[in-house]
């Protein structure tokens, strides 16, 4: 008789959210399976691969992980179109110089950056503000507006200023990412409240995405609990796809800034770990690495 | 179910404020308030109690006496607050609390003995709360063997499984519900208390009641004896006097697992069937789980 492994199926399923518009198009999320569990149904969508641009010169970034884009990281649009050489699956745009702690560049400046950077890549685009609860309602509610219809993914929303973006967001035909501190019941607040302003296909999970060696393990038990409820325990307000912001996490670490190859170490590393979690978006910062994950997705590492 | 009203807790502002400037009337406002909304015993929350412990534990006992016959469950982890509130009693008082602690086993439960009292003896030990079932019985077992051995009989313990936030640990909520319900088979005799509000700490003040009420329903079906419990919430001393007996059928569906129809109930009963579920484990918490 022959051998016929045992197979688990589960209640709840993911919402597919798509980014981008048209043939430039990324669809993430859909699966009723576990992170990887491929034997077990159809995994929809596998997890992407996004690579980090930023609008204020790679500044702060060390130079072997800035290197690749050394000639370029003063144009952002051409930064963007290199990620997508290098093998991204889309680009994740942080809009680091709009912070009041830093170069404070005003709202419609990042806008219409964002704008120029959708018209010339021919891809899909993750959209972060800095991170400033205040300066993120005008910098994002700018980079909503002046991308109408791009179907780009912003965020990140916080519970002190989700309301505002989100209208923003669901007026211009936006995804939206929510924002919580590592705490899988904010989690779900923040998702419950965010589902009166949008679908849940137009919504994803940012759990927050520390580094190895810094809190990884509360990322990967978020991420893991957080899959498991939606998917096996079938809790609607918890399937979102997840993304894992990380790269920086990774790269602002001494150890990482200080030698090339610790610092890709750091960054595979983590990034493995909280795809095993359940991530749908990595973002990374260096090329190689994002190489090394696609194929450990596609399962030939 | 024997409600002990909270409200003279000295983590309340009202009460430090009134213990500290020996405020007899507004103490006597809050043992009065609680006597007509239907308490059967007061707790009088003393906390550590670090100055003049004795004059305090006295005065404080005193103070309530004076305007009430009701019995005192007496709670402080101050031995010395303890024994001179307990002297005072004039009706045979609670003491709140004794534990599995060393601490705990050679000053408090010895008071127990002395003064003749009833006494709350939690599954806490010097290892903490016990994460699960099976460690809350191996750990009260031990401790209830200890205080029959001072003398002090199963009939005068209650025996406390401490409850947890289910905002911080969602788990928790149901290990106690299953400890009270094989409590009675285990040690035939003692009775049950919880420290009910503890349940709702942490989530947003306005939600804290739903949560309180819909878990003294759950302990109640599987035996619960007595909380200790925010009697001046008017719906709760309603719901353990049998009230709303519609809102209690529906919470007993979901504990015992049937597949609640809440679209046709009025949104004050859907409100108990999240609740339930979410005190179940069935739902994941959070503090919008009334609005999903």
């Amino acid at each position: 008789m022959q051998y016929k492994a045992p197979l688990e199926t589960y209640t709840g399923r993911l919402k597919e959210v798509t980014i981008g518009s048209g043939r430039k198009a990324v669809r993430i999320g859909g699966q009723n399976i576990l992170p990887l569990h491929y034997f077990e149904g159809a995994a929809a969508n596998r997890c992407v691969v996004a690579l980090e641009v930023d609008d204020n010169g790679a500044a702060g970034w060390a130079g072997h992980v800035a290197g690749p884009f050394r000639d370029v990281v003063n144009d952002p649009l051409k930064w963007a179109k290199r990620c997508m050489e290098m093998g991204a699956d889309l680009v994740c745009l942080h809009l680091e110089g709009t912070d009041p702690q830093g170069s404070n560049k005003p709202a419609a400046e990042a806008a219409a950056l964002v704008k120029e950077i959708t018209g010339g890549l021919d891809a899909p685009l993750v959209v972060y503000g800095c991170g400033d609860d205040k300066k993120d309602i005008e910098v994002l509610t700018a980079v909503a507006e002046a991308c109408k219809g791009d179907n780009l993914l912003i965020g990140p929303v916080v519970k002190e200023n989700y309301e505002a973006i989100a209208r923003a967001v669901a007026e211009n035909g936006h995804c939206i990412i929510a924002q919580t501190p590592i705490d899988i019941n904010l989690e779900k607040e923040l998702n419950v409240k965010l589902l009166k302003q949008l679908p849940p296909e137009k919504i994803v999970i940012d759990p927050l995405s520390s580094a190895l060696g810094y809190g990884m393990e509360y990322s990967f038990t978020i991420m893991e609990r957080s899959r498991q409820v939606g998917v096996v325990y079938g809790d609607m307000a918890m399937q979102m796809p997840i993304i894992a912001d990380l790269g920086r996490e990774c790269w602002k670490i001494n150890q990482a800034r200080a030698d090339a190859e610790q610092g890709m170490l750091w960054e595979s590393i983590t990034a493995i770990s909280l795809l095993l979690a359940g991530a749908d978006i990595l973002v990374l910062r260096h090329p190689d690495n994002c190489r090394l994950l696609k194929e450990a997705i596609e399962g030939k590492l | 179910m024997i409600l002990i009203g909270e409200n003279i807790h000295i983590i309340s502002k009202v009460v430090s404020e009134a213990v500290r400037n020996r405020d007899a009337a507004a103490i006597q406002a809050l043992a009065t308030a609680q006597a007509q909304a239907g308490a059967d015993y007061l707790d009088l929350n003393l906390g550590p109690a670090r100055r003049d412990p004795e004059e305090v534990g006295s005065w404080l006992v005193n103070t309530v006496q004076e305007v009430t016959d009701l019995p005192i469950s007496l709670d402080t982890m101050n031995p010395a607050a303890m024994e001179a509130g307990l002297a005072l009693c004039k009706t045979r008082p609670i003491l709140n609390s004794a534990s599995g602690k060393a601490e705990s086993k050679e000053l408090m439960m010895p008071l127990a003995v002395k003064y003749n009292t009833q006494v709350i003896i939690s599954v806490i030990t010097d290892l903490g709360c016990p994460p699960d079932v099976d460690a809350r019985v191996e750990s009260i077992m031990e401790t209830v063997a200890y205080a029959n051995g001072l003398g002090i009989s199963n009939e005068d313990i209650f025996v406390d499984p401490i409850i947890l936030p289910v905002s911080a640990d969602q788990k928790q909520v149901r290990e106690a519900l299953e400890f009270v319900r094989i409590l009675a088979d285990l040690l035939p005799g003692v009775r049950s208390v919880v420290g009910l509000s503890n349940v709702s700490n942490g989530t947003p003040a306005h939600l804290r009641g739903i949560l309180n009420r819909t878990y003294m329903v759950m302990l109640e079906k599987y035996g619960l004896y007595s909380a200790i419990a925010d009697v001046l919430d008017p719906e709760l001393v309603g719901l353990n006097r049998g009230g709303i007996k519609d809102i209690r059928e529906l919470i007993h569906g979901v504990m015992e697992g049937e597949q609640v129809e809440t679209s046709g109930l009025p949104e004050k009963a859907r409100d108990y069937v999240k609740t339930a579920r979410v005190l179940m484990g069935d739902a994941l918490y959070s503090h919008a789980w009334l609005e999903s």
